[in-house]
């Protein structure tokens, strides 16, 4: 239910950074449904573990749409919406490297 | 004090990764090759003297050698200008150049010395080039809070470089 992970690669610069520790859950979906601005991390066929900003959700099909801050973001333009079900929790705790 | 816990433990027992990807080459920077470049900008300068004190007569062979010498002098003088023009324009952000003021008339200055670098044979200037880009390493690794140390390189010209210390 509660996982620590460590951040690598720029895409949520400046918020998130290389190097930062993030702790997320799927706890507060238990409260609520996943809403546009939530910081998700999720499975990704190809890519792995990512993190992302929800940018939205197509609540019929399930379907999450993902983005990074930074221009050259690799994110749902590029590979499409994430499924509900890939998704390993919310970001609720942000530890900067500094 | 918390990070560093975390992080400790983490060099213990590895956390899952999270990758914020971004298209190549993001995140893949390090100054190493500006330093390298500085230094090849010394070495040619230093074999073109050698060149000039040793070779008697100004034949085929001797321009063949310089001409080669001129190139390899021209290319890493711009390639140094490349390599610290990349990071000064992909990975330095305003948060680096308020910590390091220094940080835009730093780049100015290795732009204008690799040009010098081109122009001339000046071995003062070359040097220069070199301790300007190693200026320019140590505050890129201390932006990482990767510490430096200074040290000769194991190899002609046998100047001083910044090497990041890695655990």
């Amino acid at each position: 239910m509660i996982k620590l992970v460590k951040i690598t690669g720029q895409s949520l610069y400046p918020v998130y950074q290389e190097g930062d520790f993030v702790v997320v859950s799927k706890i507060p979906f238990l409260f609520g449904s996943i809403r546009p601005g939530d910081v998700i991390v999720f499975k990704h066929p190809v890519y792995g573990l990512m993190i992302k900003r929800v940018e939205r959700c197509v609540p019929q099909t399930g379907d999450v749409y993902v983005v990074g801050t930074h221009g050259h973001s690799i994110d749902s333009r590029r590979f499409g919406a994430i499924h509900r079900d890939d998704i390993v929790g919310k970001v609720v705790w942000h530890l900067k490297k500094r | 004090m918390i990070y560093e816990l975390i992080e400790k433990l983490d060099r213990r027992f590895p956390f899952e990764r999270a990758k914020a990807h971004c298209d190549i080459p993001c995140g893949i920077y390090d100054p190493h090759h500006a330093q390298l470049a500085a230094l090849t900008v010394i070495r040619m300068i230093d074999l073109m003297n050698e060149l000039v004190k040793e070779h008697g007569q100004q034949d085929m062979e001797f321009h063949n050698s310089m001409a080669r010498y001129i190139a390899v002098k021209e290319q890493h003088a711009e390639l140094c200008k490349h390599e610290v023009r990349i990071i000064w324009g992909d990975y330095i952000k305003p948060e680096h150049v308020q910590k390091y003021p220094e940080l835009h008339e730093l780049t100015n200055k290795i732009m204008k010395l690799g040009s010098k670098c081109r122009q001339t044979t000046s071995r003062e200037t070359a040097v220069e080039l070199l301790q300007a880009v190693n200026r320019f390493a140590e505050i890129f690794w201390e932006t990482k809070g990767i510490a430096t140390k200074r040290a000769k390189a194991p190899y002609k010209p046998e100047e001083e470089v910044v090497y990041p210390v890695l655990s």
